[in-house]
């Protein structure tokens, strides 16, 4: 596929789904808008994938983030190697744990019986995105090193022509192979997103972050529940 | 074979016959001059010698025009498909492929070939090549051009510090990106200051192009990051270390703390009501 279809149609392809259909979805099915945890049908194995992963993936997405909003800035800080050094280090620390977190999450779903009876197609194939995109991730930044600053320089201005309605592949045209898959199979989850249980990601209440586990105690007589009648 | 050479070599002869007669006559429009400018002049000069490319001047009595427009579509391919001649071009270029030219097609080259007719006829081509001054490099010029690649110093235009995509074997810790090549030897590789500083001057890389298209160096920057690229090459070096496998290495052990922490700051989750249940049974 050349370079004009994945850098300048699938993007706005994958935001034009993502903004109409979670908006559509808000409106017409507002309560669908969950994580549907899982975390009542087993909770231990659950700890050892949500939580690296969910702390992972806020600071990754947090340096993307960054990187587009504040790219001079960043190359500032990059411009004395021992911060580059422990800027990267740092992401990268964060998506190996992503990634550890991931693989338990997946691992999770095929091994336990009562979480796979209530895993859809869709979460499956979520799954596999989310694995594309953090491996590719992370190969990217171990082969094709520092990213923190190339982002700044050429993923950076393609974004921004993105955002203005001209855009210009020429920036991210000759990147390598790796570094390519991760931007096409970023905008392809972000399509996908808005029919997954990802959009709890919009709704989160941000106290989520901080507050102490729930205990969830049932509120019924068990001997009742059980008899027959 | 012979079919399949001709019918795709057809179209590009098509076009030279409709293209050659218009502008053999006409003077090279501004256009065709800037474009040569941006993308050609770096690595070719007509009639001031070899930089990176050879020197152009005479090229239409060495090949003739369809071999040149069939070779600035295609570069790659031409060469590897070529013979003895084509070759021998790599060879000289120590194997490093002219990079595709974006925009370029039939008619475009025909308009290149003509400039290039009309320019090797001058006395003196405006294409003679970048004058790169051509006094002595000093420490100063070696620092300044570190502290340009590294990004301490930013570059006028505002255009992003090498070490971005680069490395080079004196930048000591993890070194610089690798995106882009090694430039620890990049002095002898562009066989020094004159073709090194054509390069830089408008640097022609497809990755490198869009950048520095509305960023250029400027000449006492170019100079002094020849210089500091002519101290590099003069450690003897071809090359510096890969950090990748420590740099791996500490990503992983921050990883490893980042569980233990994780699970420091929970040990007291909820992890069932029968377990706690049969421990508090056993303890008592």
């Amino acid at each position: 596929m050349n370079d004009f279809f994945l850098f300048a149609v699938l993007p706005y392809v994958s935001l034009v789904l993502f903004f109409i259909v979670t908006i559509r979805r808000y409106i017409s099915t507002a309560f669908s808008y969950s994580s549907l945890s899982s975390q009542f049908l087993e909770n231990r194995q659950h700890f050892w994938g949500s939580v690296p992963f969910h702390y992972g993936i806020l600071v990754v997405l947090g340096g993307h983030l960054g990187a587009f909003l504040i790219p001079r800035s960043l190359l500032w800080w990059n411009s004395v190697p021992v911060r580059l050094v422990a800027l990267e280090v740092t992401g990268m620390g964060f998506a190996v744990i992503t990634l550890v977190g991931l693989v338990m999450i997946i691992i999770r779903r095929f091994a336990n019986n009562k979480v796979r009876v209530v895993t859809t197609i869709s979460d499956w194939i979520i799954y596999a995105l989310l694995l594309v995109q953090v491996a590719s991730g992370l190969m990217v930044a171990v082969y094709h090193g520092w990213g923190s600053s190339w982002f700044a320089t050429n993923m950076t201005p393609w974004l921004r022509s993105l955002l203005f309605f001209s855009p210009d592949v020429s920036f991210v045209a000759p990147l390598p192979f790796l570094a390519k898959l991760h931007i096409v199979n970023a905008f392809l989850l972000i399509g996908f997103f808005p029919f997954t249980r990802l959009v709890h990601v919009l709704v989160v209440p941000n106290h989520y972050l901080w507050r102490r586990t729930q205990l969830v105690r049932w509120n019924w007589d068990r001997k009742t529940i059980r008899s027959p009648d | 074979m012979r079919l399949i050479h001709l019918s795709s070599v057809f179209p590009l002869l098509l076009a030279s016959v409709f293209v050659a007669p218009v502008f053999a006559q006409d003077p090279p429009s501004e256009e065709t001059i800037n474009f040569f400018a941006r993308n050609c002049a770096s690595c070719h000069t007509i009639g001031g010698g070899r930089l990176t490319g050879p020197d152009l001047a005479g090229l239409t009595e060495r090949r003739d025009s369809d071999w040149i427009t069939q070779f600035l579509i295609d570069p790659k391919g031409t060469i590897d498909a070529g013979g003895e001649y084509e070759q021998r071009i790599l060879a000289e270029s120590r194997g490093v492929y002219m990079p595709p030219v974006p925009g370029m097609n039939a008619a475009l080259a025909g308009k290149l070939i003509a400039l290039i007719e009309q320019e090797e006829q001058k006395e003196k081509s405006q294409f003679a090549g970048v004058q790169v001054s051509d006094r002595p490099l000093t420490a100063a010029d070696v620092k300044k051009g570190r502290e340009l690649f590294l990004g301490a110093l930013d570059f006028e235009s505002g255009a992003p510090a090498c070490v971005s995509c680069h490395t080079s074997a004196s930048i000591g810790g993890f070194g610089g990106g690798n995106l882009g090549p090694d430039l620890t030897a990049v002095y002898s590789r562009l066989e020094g200051r004159t073709a090194l500083g054509a390069w830089l001057s408008s640097p022609p890389s497809e990755t490198m192009k869009p950048l520095f298209a509305d960023h250029p160096i400027e000449s006492d920057e170019v100079l002094a990051l020849v210089a500091f690229f002519g101290d590099e090459a003069a450690s003897g070096l071809e090359q510096s270390e890969s950090q990748s496998l420590p740099f791996l290495l500490m990503g992983l052990g921050l990883a490893a703390t980042l569980l233990v922490i994780f699970d420091l700051v929970w040990r007291n989750r909820f992890r069932g009501v029968r377990r706690s249940l049969i421990q508090e049974a056993r303890n008592a």
